[in-house]
Protein backbone atom coordinates (compact mmCIF):
# COMPACT_ATOMS: atom_id res chain seq x y z
CA UNK A 1 0.00 0.00 0.00
CA UNK A 2 1.78 3.34 -1.21
CA UNK A 3 -0.86 6.11 0.15
CA UNK A 4 0.19 7.76 3.21
CA UNK A 5 -3.67 8.29 3.76
CA UNK A 6 -4.42 4.63 5.76
CA UNK A 7 -1.96 5.15 8.20
CA UNK A 8 -2.51 9.12 8.76
CA UNK A 9 -6.27 8.28 9.59
CA UNK A 10 -5.50 5.59 12.04
CA UNK A 11 -2.80 7.59 13.57
CA UNK A 12 -5.13 10.81 13.95
CA UNK A 13 -7.27 8.49 15.74
CA UNK A 14 -4.79 7.49 17.92
CA UNK A 15 -4.22 10.99 18.77
CA UNK A 16 -7.86 11.96 19.26
CA UNK A 17 -8.65 8.75 21.70
CA UNK A 18 -5.23 10.19 23.54
CA UNK A 19 -6.66 13.28 23.90
CA UNK A 20 -10.26 11.94 24.89
CA UNK A 21 -8.73 9.50 27.46
CA UNK A 22 -6.52 12.40 28.82
CA UNK A 23 -8.87 15.13 29.19
CA UNK A 24 -11.76 12.71 31.19
CA UNK A 25 -10.40 13.45 34.06
CA UNK A 26 -12.41 15.49 36.62
CA UNK A 27 -10.91 18.39 37.72
CA UNK A 28 -10.63 18.35 41.85
CA UNK A 29 -11.09 14.29 41.40
CA UNK A 30 -8.56 12.01 44.26
CA UNK A 31 -7.79 9.95 41.14
CA UNK A 32 -5.56 7.85 43.76
CA UNK A 33 -9.12 6.26 45.12
CA UNK A 34 -10.72 3.24 44.39
CA UNK A 35 -14.06 4.79 43.95
CA UNK A 36 -12.42 7.78 41.68
CA UNK A 37 -10.03 5.77 39.17
CA UNK A 38 -11.67 2.18 39.92
CA UNK A 39 -15.58 2.90 38.87
CA UNK A 40 -15.61 6.66 38.12
CA UNK A 41 -17.09 7.80 41.25
CA UNK A 42 -20.25 6.01 40.03
CA UNK A 43 -21.29 8.50 37.77
CA UNK A 44 -21.71 7.73 34.08
CA UNK A 45 -25.00 8.18 32.97
CA UNK A 46 -26.99 5.90 30.24
CA UNK A 47 -25.99 7.04 27.34
CA UNK A 48 -22.47 6.61 27.92
CA UNK A 49 -22.60 3.80 29.74
CA UNK A 50 -24.42 1.77 26.77
CA UNK A 51 -21.68 2.69 24.26
CA UNK A 52 -18.86 1.89 27.27
CA UNK A 53 -20.14 -1.63 27.20
CA UNK A 54 -21.28 -1.92 23.71
CA UNK A 55 -17.54 -1.05 22.48
CA UNK A 56 -16.12 -2.81 24.96
CA UNK A 57 -17.88 -6.29 23.92
CA UNK A 58 -17.09 -5.75 20.37
CA UNK A 59 -13.50 -6.53 20.06
CA UNK A 60 -11.44 -6.75 17.40
CA UNK A 61 -12.98 -10.34 16.66
CA UNK A 62 -16.02 -8.21 14.93
CA UNK A 63 -13.68 -6.25 12.71
CA UNK A 64 -11.79 -9.42 11.61
CA UNK A 65 -12.24 -12.52 13.34
CA UNK A 66 -16.42 -12.40 12.58
CA UNK A 67 -15.79 -11.89 8.68
CA UNK A 68 -13.31 -14.45 9.16
CA UNK A 69 -15.78 -16.54 10.53
CA UNK A 70 -17.96 -16.02 8.17
CA UNK A 71 -15.55 -16.80 4.87
CA UNK A 72 -14.70 -19.72 6.31
CA UNK A 73 -17.93 -21.16 8.06
CA UNK A 74 -20.41 -18.99 7.16
CA UNK A 75 -23.68 -18.02 8.81
CA UNK A 76 -22.47 -19.72 12.31
CA UNK A 77 -20.35 -16.45 13.64
CA UNK A 78 -23.76 -14.90 14.23
CA UNK A 79 -23.88 -17.06 17.73
CA UNK A 80 -21.32 -14.20 18.83
CA UNK A 81 -24.38 -11.52 18.03
CA UNK A 82 -26.71 -13.86 20.06
CA UNK A 83 -25.11 -14.42 23.50
CA UNK A 84 -24.36 -10.89 23.06
CA UNK A 85 -28.38 -9.99 23.26
CA UNK A 86 -28.17 -12.49 26.41
CA UNK A 87 -25.48 -10.74 27.75
CA UNK A 88 -28.04 -7.57 27.99
CA UNK A 89 -30.27 -9.65 29.54
CA UNK A 90 -27.90 -10.67 32.34
CA UNK A 91 -26.71 -7.02 32.89
CA UNK A 92 -30.61 -5.83 33.06
CA UNK A 93 -31.12 -8.35 35.75
CA UNK A 94 -28.02 -8.21 37.90
CA UNK A 95 -26.25 -5.16 36.84
CA UNK A 96 -28.81 -2.70 39.59
CA UNK A 97 -28.21 -5.36 42.08
CA UNK A 98 -24.47 -5.71 41.61
CA UNK A 99 -24.42 -1.79 41.34
CA UNK A 100 -26.56 -1.69 44.62
CA UNK A 101 -24.05 -3.77 46.24
CA UNK A 102 -21.20 -1.98 45.41
CA UNK A 103 -23.07 1.65 46.77
CA UNK A 104 -23.91 0.20 50.44
CA UNK A 105 -21.19 -2.49 50.55
CA UNK A 106 -18.30 -0.41 48.77
CA UNK A 107 -17.50 -2.89 46.51
CA UNK A 108 -15.27 -1.75 43.37
CA UNK A 109 -14.40 -5.16 41.80
CA UNK A 110 -16.08 -8.33 41.34
CA UNK A 111 -13.65 -10.16 43.40
CA UNK A 112 -14.65 -7.95 46.50
CA UNK A 113 -18.32 -8.37 46.30
CA UNK A 114 -17.14 -12.75 46.24
CA UNK A 115 -15.13 -12.03 49.28
CA UNK A 116 -17.41 -10.09 50.94
CA UNK A 117 -20.71 -12.50 50.35
CA UNK A 118 -18.54 -15.89 51.81
CA UNK A 119 -16.46 -13.87 54.46
CA UNK A 120 -13.52 -15.12 52.75
CA UNK A 121 -10.61 -12.92 51.61
CA UNK A 122 -9.04 -16.43 50.20
CA UNK A 123 -12.00 -17.08 48.09
CA UNK A 124 -11.44 -13.55 46.42
CA UNK A 125 -8.18 -13.54 45.77
CA UNK A 126 -8.49 -16.78 44.40
CA UNK A 127 -11.60 -15.99 41.88
CA UNK A 128 -9.33 -12.39 41.39
CA UNK A 129 -6.39 -14.32 40.42
CA UNK A 130 -7.82 -16.59 37.97
CA UNK A 131 -10.16 -14.12 36.41
CA UNK A 132 -6.33 -12.29 35.54
CA UNK A 133 -5.37 -15.32 33.42
CA UNK A 134 -8.32 -15.10 31.04
CA UNK A 135 -8.74 -11.27 30.86
CA UNK A 136 -4.59 -10.84 30.13
CA UNK A 137 -4.75 -13.36 27.49
CA UNK A 138 -8.16 -11.63 26.19
CA UNK A 139 -5.75 -8.19 26.05
CA UNK A 140 -2.49 -10.08 25.21
CA UNK A 141 -5.30 -11.10 21.70
CA UNK A 142 -6.25 -7.43 21.44
CA UNK A 143 -2.94 -5.89 21.75
CA UNK A 144 -1.98 -8.34 18.58
CA UNK A 145 -4.43 -7.11 16.76
CA UNK A 146 -3.89 -3.50 17.28
CA UNK A 147 -0.26 -3.90 16.55
CA UNK A 148 -1.60 -6.28 13.46
CA UNK A 149 -3.35 -2.87 11.80
CA UNK A 150 -0.61 -0.43 12.47
CA UNK A 151 1.68 -2.93 11.12
CA UNK A 152 -0.32 -3.18 7.68
CA UNK A 153 -1.31 0.70 7.75
CA UNK A 154 1.73 1.76 7.69
CA UNK A 155 2.93 -0.89 4.66
CA UNK A 156 5.29 -2.83 7.77
CA UNK A 157 7.42 0.52 8.35
CA UNK A 158 5.79 0.28 12.10
CA UNK A 159 6.92 -3.50 12.75
CA UNK A 160 4.81 -5.10 15.37
CA UNK A 161 6.88 -4.79 18.11
CA UNK A 162 7.21 -1.23 17.62
CA UNK A 163 3.06 -1.17 16.95
CA UNK A 164 2.41 -3.25 20.69
CA UNK A 165 4.94 -0.29 22.35
CA UNK A 166 2.95 2.21 21.01
CA UNK A 167 -0.50 1.10 21.63
CA UNK A 168 0.06 0.31 25.36
CA UNK A 169 2.18 2.95 25.72
CA UNK A 170 -0.86 5.11 24.58
CA UNK A 171 -3.51 3.48 26.83
CA UNK A 172 -1.16 3.86 29.77
CA UNK A 173 -0.86 6.78 29.48
CA UNK A 174 -4.61 7.50 29.58
CA UNK A 175 -5.80 5.09 31.83
CA UNK A 176 -3.42 6.21 34.56
CA UNK A 177 -4.46 9.56 34.19
CA UNK A 178 -8.19 9.24 34.05
CA UNK A 179 -8.96 5.48 34.96
CA UNK A 180 -12.31 4.08 34.00
CA UNK A 181 -13.74 7.70 33.22
CA UNK A 182 -10.70 7.24 30.30
CA UNK A 183 -12.41 3.89 29.61
CA UNK A 184 -15.58 5.37 29.21
CA UNK A 185 -14.93 8.53 27.00
CA UNK A 186 -12.99 6.40 24.70
CA UNK A 187 -15.15 3.77 24.35
CA UNK A 188 -17.99 6.51 23.48
CA UNK A 189 -16.19 7.48 20.73
CA UNK A 190 -14.51 4.24 19.48
CA UNK A 191 -18.15 3.11 19.88
CA UNK A 192 -19.53 5.02 17.72
CA UNK A 193 -16.59 5.21 14.99
CA UNK A 194 -16.65 1.57 15.17
CA UNK A 195 -20.71 1.72 14.21
CA UNK A 196 -19.63 4.55 11.20
CA UNK A 197 -16.87 2.74 10.15
CA UNK A 198 -18.03 -1.12 9.77
CA UNK A 199 -21.51 0.41 7.88
CA UNK A 200 -19.77 2.43 5.50
CA UNK A 201 -17.17 -0.15 4.84
CA UNK A 202 -20.12 -2.72 4.29
CA UNK A 203 -22.37 -0.58 2.29
CA UNK A 204 -19.60 0.40 -0.23
CA UNK A 205 -18.23 -3.36 -0.21
CA UNK A 206 -21.61 -4.63 -0.75
CA UNK A 207 -21.76 -1.93 -4.11
CA UNK A 208 -18.65 -2.73 -5.37
CA UNK A 209 -18.86 -6.17 -5.43
CA UNK A 210 -22.61 -6.59 -6.78
CA UNK A 211 -22.90 -3.04 -8.16
CA UNK A 212 -26.34 -2.52 -5.63
CA UNK A 213 -26.96 -1.63 -2.03
CA UNK A 214 -28.70 -4.25 -1.17
CA UNK A 215 -27.09 -7.25 0.97
CA UNK A 216 -29.62 -9.82 -1.63
CA UNK A 217 -27.35 -9.56 -4.23
CA UNK A 218 -24.19 -11.20 -1.99
CA UNK A 219 -26.61 -13.83 -0.23
CA UNK A 220 -28.18 -14.96 -3.68
CA UNK A 221 -25.38 -15.78 -4.82
CA UNK A 222 -24.07 -17.63 -1.80
CA UNK A 223 -27.15 -19.21 -1.65
CA UNK A 224 -26.61 -20.56 -5.55
CA UNK A 225 -22.85 -21.33 -5.43
CA UNK A 226 -22.04 -22.35 -1.42
CA UNK A 227 -25.51 -22.98 0.24
CA UNK A 228 -23.57 -24.47 3.08
CA UNK A 229 -22.46 -21.16 4.32
CA UNK A 230 -26.33 -20.53 5.00
CA UNK A 231 -26.67 -23.13 7.50
CA UNK A 232 -25.38 -25.21 10.28
CA UNK A 233 -22.99 -26.73 11.13
CA UNK A 234 -21.07 -24.41 8.52
CA UNK A 235 -19.06 -24.92 5.60
CA UNK A 236 -16.35 -25.99 8.04
CA UNK A 237 -19.10 -28.57 10.16
CA UNK A 238 -17.65 -27.74 12.75
CA UNK A 239 -20.67 -25.97 14.39
CA UNK A 240 -23.21 -28.40 15.22
CA UNK A 241 -26.27 -27.85 17.52
CA UNK A 242 -24.90 -28.48 20.19
CA UNK A 243 -21.80 -26.21 19.88
CA UNK A 244 -23.42 -23.45 19.07
CA UNK A 245 -26.31 -23.50 21.77
CA UNK A 246 -23.45 -24.70 24.72
CA UNK A 247 -21.56 -21.85 23.39
CA UNK A 248 -24.22 -19.36 24.11
CA UNK A 249 -24.96 -20.63 27.38
CA UNK A 250 -21.36 -20.97 28.52
CA UNK A 251 -20.70 -17.27 27.08
CA UNK A 252 -23.87 -16.04 28.78
CA UNK A 253 -22.96 -17.47 32.29
CA UNK A 254 -19.25 -15.72 32.15
CA UNK A 255 -19.26 -12.88 34.16
CA UNK A 256 -16.11 -11.27 33.26
CA UNK A 257 -14.70 -8.78 35.71
CA UNK A 258 -14.39 -5.57 33.79
CA UNK A 259 -18.14 -5.71 33.57
CA UNK A 260 -19.05 -6.31 36.84
CA UNK A 261 -16.78 -2.64 36.99
CA UNK A 262 -18.34 -0.90 34.31
CA UNK A 263 -22.05 -1.89 36.03
CA UNK A 264 -20.30 -0.25 39.45
CA UNK A 265 -19.73 2.72 37.24
CA UNK A 266 -23.38 3.46 36.92
CA UNK A 267 -24.75 6.88 38.22
CA UNK A 268 -27.98 4.51 39.39
CA UNK A 269 -29.30 0.94 39.72
CA UNK A 270 -32.16 2.57 36.97
CA UNK A 271 -29.02 3.84 34.21
CA UNK A 272 -27.90 0.20 34.02
CA UNK A 273 -31.57 -1.51 33.39
CA UNK A 274 -31.75 1.67 30.75
CA UNK A 275 -28.49 0.96 28.98
CA UNK A 276 -28.92 -2.96 28.93
CA UNK A 277 -32.22 -2.20 27.39
CA UNK A 278 -30.79 -0.93 24.34
CA UNK A 279 -27.71 -2.68 24.25
CA UNK A 280 -28.39 -5.49 22.27
CA UNK A 281 -29.55 -2.56 19.05
CA UNK A 282 -25.30 -1.70 18.89
CA UNK A 283 -24.89 -5.18 17.13
CA UNK A 284 -26.05 -4.27 14.37
CA UNK A 285 -22.70 -3.26 13.88
CA UNK A 286 -21.99 -6.96 13.29
CA UNK A 287 -23.68 -7.34 10.13
CA UNK A 288 -21.89 -5.18 7.57
CA UNK A 289 -18.53 -7.08 8.71
CA UNK A 290 -20.15 -10.17 8.38
CA UNK A 291 -21.14 -9.50 4.65
CA UNK A 292 -17.64 -8.35 3.94
CA UNK A 293 -16.66 -12.05 5.24
CA UNK A 294 -19.75 -13.74 2.67
CA UNK A 295 -18.12 -11.38 -0.20
CA UNK A 296 -14.63 -12.73 0.20
CA UNK A 297 -15.90 -16.40 -0.03
CA UNK A 298 -16.22 -15.53 -4.01
CA UNK A 299 -14.07 -12.54 -4.92
CA UNK A 300 -11.07 -14.06 -2.75
CA UNK A 301 -11.39 -17.64 -2.44
CA UNK A 302 -7.13 -18.18 -2.53
CA UNK A 303 -6.96 -16.01 0.89
CA UNK A 304 -4.59 -18.14 3.34
CA UNK A 305 -5.55 -16.42 7.22
CA UNK A 306 -9.59 -16.05 6.92
CA UNK A 307 -9.83 -13.49 9.48
CA UNK A 308 -7.54 -10.67 7.28
CA UNK A 309 -10.13 -11.12 5.05
CA UNK A 310 -12.05 -7.65 5.44
CA UNK A 311 -8.76 -6.03 5.62
CA UNK A 312 -7.62 -7.91 2.32
CA UNK A 313 -10.75 -7.27 0.31
CA UNK A 314 -10.70 -3.52 1.23
CA UNK A 315 -6.79 -2.78 0.23
CA UNK A 316 -7.88 -4.55 -3.07
CA UNK A 317 -11.99 -3.11 -3.74
CA UNK A 318 -12.22 0.29 -1.42
CA UNK A 319 -10.92 3.65 -1.56
CA UNK A 320 -7.60 4.52 0.95
CA UNK A 321 -10.17 6.88 2.62
CA UNK A 322 -12.36 3.30 3.80
CA UNK A 323 -9.10 1.72 4.19
CA UNK A 324 -7.92 4.06 6.51
CA UNK A 325 -11.28 4.55 8.38
CA UNK A 326 -11.47 0.21 8.42
CA UNK A 327 -8.25 0.49 10.26
CA UNK A 328 -8.83 3.12 12.77
CA UNK A 329 -11.74 1.24 13.22
CA UNK A 330 -10.68 -2.14 14.09
CA UNK A 331 -7.59 -0.37 16.20
CA UNK A 332 -11.36 1.04 18.10
CA UNK A 333 -12.61 -1.86 18.58
CA UNK A 334 -9.40 -3.48 19.62
CA UNK A 335 -8.18 -0.63 22.15
CA UNK A 336 -11.61 -0.31 23.65
CA UNK A 337 -11.68 -4.19 24.38
CA UNK A 338 -8.45 -4.59 25.50
CA UNK A 339 -8.42 -1.55 28.12
CA UNK A 340 -11.09 -2.72 30.20
CA UNK A 341 -9.55 -5.84 30.90
CA UNK A 342 -6.06 -4.32 31.54
CA UNK A 343 -7.50 -1.61 34.28
CA UNK A 344 -9.76 -4.72 36.11
CA UNK A 345 -6.52 -6.74 36.57
CA UNK A 346 -5.00 -3.81 38.08
CA UNK A 347 -7.72 -3.11 39.91
CA UNK A 348 -8.18 -6.52 40.82
CA UNK A 349 -4.77 -7.89 41.92
CA UNK A 350 -4.22 -4.89 44.12
CA UNK A 351 -7.28 -4.29 45.67
CA UNK A 352 -7.65 -8.15 46.30
CA UNK A 353 -4.72 -9.86 46.68
CA UNK A 354 -2.42 -7.44 47.38
CA UNK A 355 -3.88 -5.33 50.18
CA UNK A 356 -5.09 -8.31 52.14
CA UNK A 357 -2.10 -9.76 51.78
CA UNK A 358 -0.07 -6.60 53.00
CA UNK A 359 -2.77 -5.15 55.16
CA UNK A 360 -2.43 -2.05 52.90
CA UNK A 361 -4.84 1.34 53.69
CA UNK A 362 -7.35 2.27 50.69
CA UNK A 363 -5.44 4.81 49.95
CA UNK A 364 -2.32 2.93 49.35
CA UNK A 365 -4.19 0.22 47.32
CA UNK A 366 -5.70 3.18 45.19
CA UNK A 367 -2.04 4.72 44.39
CA UNK A 368 -1.22 1.09 43.57
CA UNK A 369 -4.11 0.28 41.47
CA UNK A 370 -3.22 2.93 39.17
CA UNK A 371 0.69 1.99 39.11
CA UNK A 372 0.24 -1.28 38.65
CA UNK A 373 -0.79 -0.91 34.85
CA UNK A 374 2.55 -0.13 34.20
CA UNK A 375 4.45 -3.60 34.92
CA UNK A 376 1.06 -5.70 33.88
CA UNK A 377 1.90 -4.17 30.22
CA UNK A 378 5.33 -3.71 30.20
CA UNK A 379 6.60 -7.24 31.93
CA UNK A 380 3.35 -9.47 30.81
CA UNK A 381 1.03 -8.11 28.07
CA UNK A 382 4.06 -6.60 25.56
CA UNK A 383 6.15 -9.05 25.63
CA UNK A 384 3.18 -12.19 25.34
CA UNK A 385 2.05 -9.81 22.48
CA UNK A 386 5.66 -9.93 20.86
CA UNK A 387 6.25 -12.97 21.18
CA UNK A 388 2.49 -14.47 20.10
CA UNK A 389 2.85 -17.91 21.96
CA UNK A 390 0.87 -20.62 20.07
CA UNK A 391 -0.52 -21.53 23.41
CA UNK A 392 -2.24 -18.40 23.89
CA UNK A 393 -5.77 -18.82 22.57
CA UNK A 394 -6.06 -21.69 24.93
CA UNK A 395 -4.56 -19.94 27.70
CA UNK A 396 -7.84 -17.61 26.75
CA UNK A 397 -9.98 -20.54 26.00
CA UNK A 398 -9.14 -22.41 29.69
CA UNK A 399 -9.66 -18.82 30.82
CA UNK A 400 -12.86 -17.88 29.61
CA UNK A 401 -13.99 -21.76 30.28
CA UNK A 402 -13.11 -20.94 34.12
CA UNK A 403 -14.70 -17.58 33.94
CA UNK A 404 -18.50 -19.56 33.86
CA UNK A 405 -17.25 -21.81 36.26
CA UNK A 406 -17.51 -19.21 38.82
CA UNK A 407 -21.40 -19.38 38.56
CA UNK A 408 -21.29 -21.04 41.90
CA UNK A 409 -20.12 -17.81 43.54
CA UNK A 410 -23.06 -15.68 41.84
CA UNK A 411 -25.97 -18.44 42.95
CA UNK A 412 -25.22 -18.36 46.10
CA UNK A 413 -25.12 -14.19 45.90
CA UNK A 414 -28.18 -13.71 43.73
CA UNK A 415 -30.23 -16.77 44.38
CA UNK A 416 -29.55 -19.33 47.17
CA UNK A 417 -28.33 -18.32 50.82
CA UNK A 418 -27.53 -21.59 51.88
CA UNK A 419 -23.95 -21.69 49.23
CA UNK A 420 -21.19 -22.02 51.66
CA UNK A 421 -17.56 -20.80 50.61
CA UNK A 422 -16.47 -24.17 50.44
CA UNK A 423 -19.38 -25.18 48.42
CA UNK A 424 -18.21 -22.50 45.85
CA UNK A 425 -14.59 -23.47 46.04
CA UNK A 426 -15.49 -26.95 45.43
CA UNK A 427 -17.45 -26.71 42.80
CA UNK A 428 -15.14 -23.83 40.99
CA UNK A 429 -11.94 -26.20 41.66
CA UNK A 430 -13.79 -29.17 40.10
CA UNK A 431 -15.46 -27.07 37.33
CA UNK A 432 -11.96 -25.66 36.60
CA UNK A 433 -10.45 -29.25 36.01
CA UNK A 434 -12.77 -30.76 34.16
CA UNK A 435 -12.66 -27.66 31.59
CA UNK A 436 -9.61 -27.84 31.58
CA UNK A 437 -9.26 -31.17 30.84
CA UNK A 438 -11.79 -31.03 27.89
CA UNK A 439 -10.80 -28.07 26.56
CA UNK A 440 -6.47 -29.55 26.60
CA UNK A 441 -7.06 -33.72 26.26
CA UNK A 442 -10.61 -34.07 24.57
CA UNK A 443 -11.52 -30.71 22.71
CA UNK A 444 -15.22 -30.43 23.47
CA UNK A 445 -16.52 -33.84 23.71
CA UNK A 446 -19.69 -35.17 21.89
CA UNK A 447 -19.45 -31.58 20.43
CA UNK A 448 -20.28 -29.88 23.85
CA UNK A 449 -18.23 -26.56 25.04
CA UNK A 450 -15.36 -27.90 27.26
CA UNK A 451 -17.34 -25.43 30.25
CA UNK A 452 -20.83 -26.54 29.77
CA UNK A 453 -19.15 -30.22 30.75
CA UNK A 454 -17.54 -28.06 33.73
CA UNK A 455 -20.91 -26.70 34.99
CA UNK A 456 -22.40 -30.17 34.90
CA UNK A 457 -20.14 -31.46 37.65
CA UNK A 458 -19.42 -27.70 39.30
CA UNK A 459 -22.98 -27.56 40.28
CA UNK A 460 -23.80 -30.90 41.42
CA UNK A 461 -20.70 -30.70 43.69
CA UNK A 462 -21.33 -27.21 44.69
CA UNK A 463 -24.63 -27.75 46.24
CA UNK A 464 -23.70 -31.23 47.47
CA UNK A 465 -20.70 -29.73 49.93
CA UNK A 466 -22.78 -26.42 50.75
CA UNK A 467 -25.56 -28.52 51.99
CA UNK A 468 -22.94 -30.32 54.42
CA UNK A 469 -20.53 -27.48 55.15
CA UNK A 470 -21.42 -24.79 57.43
CA UNK A 471 -23.30 -21.53 55.75
CA UNK A 472 -21.76 -17.72 55.85
CA UNK A 473 -22.61 -15.53 58.53
CA UNK A 474 -26.56 -15.14 58.62
CA UNK A 475 -26.02 -11.48 59.10
CA UNK A 476 -23.74 -11.17 56.01
CA UNK A 477 -26.10 -13.30 54.24
CA UNK A 478 -29.23 -11.14 55.05
CA UNK A 479 -27.13 -8.10 54.34
CA UNK A 480 -26.90 -9.27 50.41
CA UNK A 481 -30.48 -10.59 50.11
CA UNK A 482 -31.92 -7.65 51.37
CA UNK A 483 -30.72 -6.48 47.61
CA UNK A 484 -30.63 -9.45 45.60
CA UNK A 485 -34.13 -10.47 47.24
CA UNK A 486 -36.10 -7.18 47.99
CA UNK A 487 -39.56 -9.12 48.57
CA UNK A 488 -38.76 -12.03 50.34
CA UNK A 489 -36.96 -16.04 50.08
CA UNK A 490 -39.25 -18.36 48.79
CA UNK A 491 -39.46 -22.03 50.45
CA UNK A 492 -40.93 -24.29 48.47
CA UNK A 493 -43.60 -22.23 46.94
CA UNK A 494 -44.29 -20.69 50.26
CA UNK A 495 -43.56 -17.18 50.70
CA UNK A 496 -40.93 -16.29 53.56
CA UNK A 497 -38.62 -14.02 54.84
CA UNK B 1 -32.53 -22.17 55.16
CA UNK B 2 -31.53 -24.54 53.15
CA UNK B 3 -34.33 -24.60 51.09
CA UNK B 4 -34.68 -20.79 50.50
CA UNK B 5 -34.48 -19.71 47.21
CA UNK B 6 -35.09 -16.62 45.44
CA UNK B 7 -38.35 -16.81 43.01
CA UNK B 8 -40.95 -14.12 41.62
CA UNK B 9 -43.27 -12.92 43.67
CA UNK B 10 -45.81 -11.43 41.58
CA UNK B 11 -47.68 -12.26 38.59
CA UNK B 12 -45.58 -9.86 35.96
CA UNK B 13 -42.20 -11.59 38.13
CA UNK B 14 -43.35 -14.90 36.94
CA UNK B 15 -44.39 -13.59 33.16
CA UNK B 16 -41.22 -11.83 32.95
CA UNK B 17 -39.07 -15.18 33.83
CA UNK B 18 -40.76 -17.07 31.56
CA UNK B 19 -40.36 -14.18 28.82
CA UNK B 20 -36.47 -14.46 29.40
CA UNK B 21 -36.42 -18.17 29.20
CA UNK B 22 -38.38 -17.63 25.87
CA UNK B 23 -35.63 -16.01 24.57
CA UNK B 24 -32.90 -18.47 25.21
CA UNK B 25 -35.07 -21.14 23.78
CA UNK B 26 -35.72 -18.91 20.75
CA UNK B 27 -31.53 -18.73 19.91
CA UNK B 28 -30.83 -22.07 20.97
CA UNK B 29 -31.22 -25.81 19.74
CA UNK B 30 -33.68 -27.19 18.95
CA UNK B 31 -35.47 -23.95 17.93
CA UNK B 32 -32.80 -22.94 15.99
CA UNK B 33 -32.53 -26.23 14.29
CA UNK B 34 -36.42 -25.40 13.14
CA UNK B 35 -35.32 -22.09 11.19
CA UNK B 36 -31.55 -23.49 9.81
CA UNK B 37 -32.63 -23.67 6.34
CA UNK B 38 -30.94 -21.97 3.07
CA UNK B 39 -33.15 -20.02 2.39
CA UNK B 40 -33.40 -16.14 2.18
CA UNK B 41 -35.88 -13.69 3.99
CA UNK B 42 -35.73 -9.99 2.72
CA UNK B 43 -32.49 -11.01 0.91
CA UNK B 44 -30.53 -11.96 3.95
CA UNK B 45 -30.42 -15.72 5.48
CA UNK B 46 -33.05 -16.96 7.33
CA UNK B 47 -30.56 -17.82 10.26
CA UNK B 48 -29.44 -14.71 10.33
CA UNK B 49 -32.84 -12.68 10.32
CA UNK B 50 -33.70 -14.86 12.73
CA UNK B 51 -30.76 -14.05 14.91
CA UNK B 52 -31.85 -10.00 14.58
CA UNK B 53 -35.44 -11.43 15.65
CA UNK B 54 -34.05 -12.37 19.13
CA UNK B 55 -31.66 -9.65 19.52
CA UNK B 56 -34.64 -7.33 19.18
CA UNK B 57 -37.26 -9.54 21.39
CA UNK B 58 -34.59 -9.34 24.04
CA UNK B 59 -35.24 -5.14 23.86
CA UNK B 60 -38.61 -5.78 23.39
CA UNK B 61 -38.60 -7.79 26.96
CA UNK B 62 -36.29 -5.60 28.47
CA UNK B 63 -38.97 -2.56 27.60
CA UNK B 64 -41.54 -4.41 28.92
CA UNK B 65 -39.13 -5.37 32.07
CA UNK B 66 -38.51 -1.76 32.63
CA UNK B 67 -42.13 -0.64 32.95
CA UNK B 68 -43.40 -3.70 35.44
CA UNK B 69 -40.27 -2.53 37.59
CA UNK B 70 -40.67 0.87 38.19
CA UNK B 71 -44.67 0.60 38.05
CA UNK B 72 -44.04 -1.57 40.98
CA UNK B 73 -41.56 0.65 42.25
CA UNK B 74 -38.80 -1.68 43.49
CA UNK B 75 -35.55 -2.06 42.76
Amino acid sequence: MNSVWPLSITLAYVAIVMMIGLRARHKGANMNSLEEWGVAGRSMGPVMLYLLIAAGSVSAYTFMGAPGWAYSKGVAVFYVATYLAYLALIAWYFGPKVWQFGAEFGHVTQASAIADRYQSPALGALAALVMAVGSIAYAVLQTIGSAYILFVMSGGLIPVWLGVVLVLACIAVYLYASGQRAIGRTNAFQGMLMLMVAWAVGMWAVHSATGGLSFAGVFERIQAEHPEFLTLPGASGDMSYSFWTTSIIISMLSFMPPVWTQWMSASSARTIRRSATWLPTYYVVILPMVVVGFIGIFSLPELVRADTVALEYAMQQLPVVLVGLLGAGTLAASMSSSEPFIHSVSLSLSKDVIQPLLKLSNAMTGRLARLMIVPIMALVIAPLAIAEPGSLVMILLVGLGFASQVLPAFIGMFFWPRASRLGVMAGIVAGFLVTVAFTTLWSHPLGIHAGFWGLMINLPVFIGVSLITPATNADVVERFFRIAAPRGLTHLGKASR
Amino acid sequence: MRRLLVLPTTRAGWGLLIAFVALIVMGTWPVIGWVNRATLVLGLPLMVVWSYLVIFACVAVMVVGNHIVERDNHE
